[in-house]
């Protein structure tokens, strides 16, 4: 039936050029009155329509139809689940669209309000006891059901989100080595003088340290940068409110904790290698 | 081959800055050196004998005066014809011998020969000639980094000799080695000058100095001096 | 010795360093061929997909794609002479799609409805499935269906087995209004099925007696097969024209949907595969300048001793390069096994055909790829090979000496 719903707006957009043209077509007074219709504002939008326009609904291009005037304009909340479709809606009242489809007394399901303070599981299963045929389901088992594409979403970038993490520490491990190897002169002189290993190696990971955490700060504005750039451009895009990226502040903690951890794992070898180098190796290698 | 001298250097000035400073290292210095001729040039840090050298090897562009090599100034060149001259006409040495350490004994000393476009066969056949003559005929396919101090510097000094340069320009060549080793390059350079080599060697060593023909005292910048040996 | 030998010898100064820079390069090379086979393997599979059995066009309701809603075509007789006059078309395959169910005996005794999911149509013109085991629906056959292996295991039939088959379900009474029982000829492989999609197929009367059509003549999809692959652009714009209240829609046109919908991984691959080669830049450029950094009074010397500037510029280039094609070649072998990891991933999407892959290695993909990333390596030398070359000999010497 939904989909039936959805098939007859596509049909909708496809057949009307012009809503303002229908209307001037129509017919004269024996015609049954128009039925009301909300469009939403993308369709609107396609179709050049306005609130009090007139266009003639049909469930499929041979059926005669029925005049509708729009009565509302809105903007349908926004659903993921349909986003990437990009689906034109038109919203008509129940009884309306069920003698078009020439299915009276059909629908595709009910929502039901429980009263205060009456678990949602509870009540699914009352009705699945009393109401023979019928399958209740409680919201979030719902919403749990059909989030699944975005489970699969949520996978993926995880995966690469995974491999982004293992390239960035290899690359970081690599500039690590490569800055405390510049520096490798300053350390056999600091062993030459007596300065210990332990005192070497804990000067090369503070500067390790400070660099990770400078990154992290820097990567920090450039992710809430970029977020906003995606936000921005997608939503354009889809012509939606739906946000694509969220930095909140559990996934800044966990990047800044990660990437400190990964920036001080790789200054510490990079370090360790220094310091444990006899320094005449070093001194000769300079 | 010209008549006249292989290098004439007239009233040189050089000056740069550094960490900040102006430097002058070179205040007006004139200088010939002949074919076949062995000068050393001595004097205390700072005094500009590694600059001079660097301006008589088109290394470096002096402040003021001018050079020439066989009769060719250097003022007009552009690098490429300065880069041409230095792989062609001149050898250099120098003091921390700057051997490539991913090549052999013998590829270093090819490496000026193939950026000349020698056939692979010949320059493989005079480096192993160049490199006898420098006594490590047996090292020729040990790494650089294989070497000792003196057979670095001997197959740098070989390197130097590779397109038959009509110069060869030495600075400090015994400065990272001991007494010993220090001799034994001072003996190679009597060798090569004894075959006719012209050789240019900016040293501190005065038993090096004692070598030359020709010993250039320098001085803040200026020749203070010019002992020739009979 | 060619800058070529001398660039790529130069890897071997710090192996360890140089083996990092390579592993580093390999992830960033993995992640740039899968972002490329990401951007057209979709594409590239589902086309296959479509084209697979020869059937280069489709019919739908209008205004949706092939099974794409509950809509039908009505008047499919109709729709169909009209096609099978096209001297252009050599076959038209109606379908109906319908959910029907199959009661079943559970082992421990208890009743239960299967539900599955039906294809009606005309065994001698379909593109839906291809048969694996025993015989098709013969023409004419009207008690003859084909299941698909999940079908086949929640039902626990076997070819030969008799099953009823139940169309029309009334919720609320949990009793069909239609009713056939059917023998099981075959077991098809369902070609446009998620996995454990349990379907079945069965002739086209029988499917619309089922869902309650007799006579109502209408059909979820027509599958038409042009002779001529040259002819189907034209064949495609003639059967718009003839039939406006139909979506007529070439495996192009499918192609060309089918991407709008999946845009945000093509722009998602733009943005990891961009991502992917400025790591690989700034890595081997920091690499290299760090190391032409380092060995400066050592490209002072060689400048003194007469190599050009072009022969310095080409050794820093070719070390880049080197490093890039080595890191590039375990790159694409990495790549190729994440590809699988994360097609495994994409193609657990609810609904998709089982057999699309969001990952297709082609050869163009990993040449696109490959090139793509030496090219990008071989010009993060551009600035460290300049630096090398510009580096003025008497000062680096002078530096050096003191």
């Amino acid at each position: 039936m939904r989909t039936s719903f959805v098939a007859a707006g596509l049909v909708l957009a496809a057949a009307l050029a012009s809503g303002p043209r229908a209307a001037a077509q129509v017919a004269p007074a024996a015609v049954p009155p128009p039925i009301e219709v909300a469009v939403e504002r993308r369709l609107a939008r396609a179709l050049g329509l306005a609130v009090g326009d007139t266009l003639r609904v049909r469930p499929s291009p041979a059926h005669p139809g029925r005049l509708a005037r729009v009565a509302a304009i809105h903007e349908p909340r926004t659903d993921p689940a349909v986003v990437m479709r990009r689906d034109l809606r038109l919203r008509l009242h129940l009884p309306d669209l069920a003698e078009l489809l020439g299915a009276p007394d059909r629908v595709d399901r009910f929502g039901i309000g429980l009263g205060a303070g009456v678990p949602p599981a509870d009540g699914a299963r009352a009705i699945d006891r009393a109401a023979f045929g019928f399958r209740a389901f409680p919201s979030d088992e719902i919403a749990r059901e059909s989030s699944a594409t975005f489970k699969v979403v949520s996978r993926f970038h995880r995966a690469i989100a995974v491999i982004s993490v293992v390239a960035s520490a290899i690359f970081l491990l690599c500039v690590m080595l490569l800055k405390v190897e510049e520096r490798r002169l300053d350390a056999a002189v600091m062993r030459f003088v007596g300065v210990r290993r332990r005192t070497v190696f804990g000067a090369l990971l503070l500067e390790a340290a400070a660099i990770a955490a400078v990154g992290a700060v820097v990567g920090t504005g450039l992710a809430v940068a970029a977020a906003w750039a995606v936000n921005a451009y997608y939503q354009r895009f889809f012509e939606t409110q739906l946000l694509f990226a969220l930095v909140t502040p559990g996934v800044v903690g966990f990047s800044v904790a990660l990437s400190l951890a990964l920036g001080l794992a790789a200054g510490a070898i990079a370090a360790w290698r220094l310091a444990s180098t006899p320094p005449l190796v070093l001194w000769r290698r300079g | 081959m010209t008549a006249g001298p292989v290098v004439a250097a007239r009233g040189l000035v050089k000056r740069y800055r550094l960490a900040e400073q102006d430097v002058e290292a070179l205040r007006g210095v004139s200088l010939d050196i002949a074919a076949g001729d062995y000068v050393a040039i001595c004097g205390p840090s700072g005094c500009g004998k590694s600059t001079l050298l660097q301006l008589l090897g088109g290394i470096d562009q002096p402040t003021a005066g001018d050079v020439t090599i066989d009769g060719v100034s250097l003022a007009g060149l552009g690098d490429r014809a300065l880069t041409r001259l230095r792989l062609t006409r001149i050898g250099f040495v120098f003091q921390r011998f700057h051997l490539l350490p991913v090549l052999t004994a013998r590829e270093n000393v090819e490496l000026p020969m193939a950026e000349a476009g020698v056939p692979a066969a010949e320059r493989r056949q005079r480096a192993h000639e160049l490199l006898a003559y420098v006594g490590l005929g047996a090292r020729e396919g040990h790494r650089a980094t294989q070497l000792s101090g003196g057979e670095m510097q001997r197959v740098a000094i070989a390197r130097a000799l590779a397109n038959r340069p009509a110069l060869v320009l030495a600075d400090e060549p015994t400065g990272e080695l001991d007494a010993a080793t220090g001799r034994q390059i001072m003996a190679l350079f009597r060798r090569l000058h004894d075959d006719g080599t012209t050789l240019v060697v900016v040293t501190h060593d005065d038993r090096l100095a004692a070598e030359a023909r020709r010993v250039v005292r320098m001085l803040d910048g200026g020749i203070a001096g010019i002992e020739v040996k009979c | 010795m060619t800058p070529f030998a001398l660039g790529a010898r130069n890897l071997g100064r710090h192996p360890f360093r140089t083996l990092l820079s390579i592993l580093g390069i390999a992830v960033a090379a993995a992640m740039l061929l899968d972002m490329v086979m990401l951007a057209g393997g979709i594409e590239t599979s589902f086309a296959k997909l479509l084209g697979g059995r020869g059937f280069q066009v489709r019919l739908s309701p209008k205004g949706t794609l092939p099974f794409d809603s509950e809509a039908t075509i009505p008047g499919a007789s109709a729709v169909l002479t009209a096609l099978r006059q096209d001297p252009a078309v050599a076959q038209a395959g109606p379908i109906l799609g319908l959910a029907l169910h199959a009661p079943r005996r559970t082992a421990a005794g208890a009743d239960t409805l299967v539900t599955l999911f039906g294809y009606g149509l005309d065994p001698a013109a379909q593109g839906i499935y291809a048969l694996a085991s025993g015989a098709d629906i013969a023409l004419g056959d009207t008690l003859g269906v084909l299941l698909s292996p999940p079908a086949a295991g929640r039902l626990g039939a076997r070819v030969g087995d008799t099953l009823v088959l139940q169309g029309r379900l009334d919720p609320q009474v949990a009793v069909s209004a239609a009713e056939r029982r059917l023998v099981v000829r075959g077991m098809g492989e369902f070609l446009y099925d998620y996995r454990g999609q349990p379907s079945v197929a069965l002739p086209l009367p029988v499917a619309q007696a089922l869902a309650g059509q007799a006579g109502a003549d209408e059909v979820s999809v027509v599958m038409v097969r042009i002779a001529d692959d040259a002819a189907v652009a034209a064949a495609t714009a003639r059967l718009r024209e003839r039939l406006p209240a139909v979506q007529v829609s070439s495996i192009a046109d499918l192609v060309v949907q089918f991407r709008a919908r999946l845009t945000y991984f093509r722009q998602l691959s733009l943005i990891l595969g961009s991502i992917s080669l400025a790591v690989t830049v700034l890595l081997v450029g920091t690499l290299l300048t760090i190391t032409v950094n380092e060995r400066l009074p050592e490209i002072a010397t060689l400048r003194a001793i007469g190599l050009s500037r072009g022969h310095i510029v080409a050794q820093v280039v070719i070390e880049g390069a080197a490093l890039t094609l080595l890191g590039g070649a375990a790159g694409v072998a990495l790549g190729l096994v994440t590809g699988q990891c994360l097609d495994r991933i994409l193609t657990s999407f609810p609904g998709l055909p089982a057999a699309v892959s969001f990952f297709v290695a082609e050869p163009r993909s990993i040449a696109v790829a490959a090139a793509t990333l030496l090219a990008a390596g071989t010009l993060a030398g551009a600035w460290p090979a300049w630096l090398a070359a510009r580096a003025p000999i008497a000062g680096t010497l002078r530096a050096e000496a003191t």
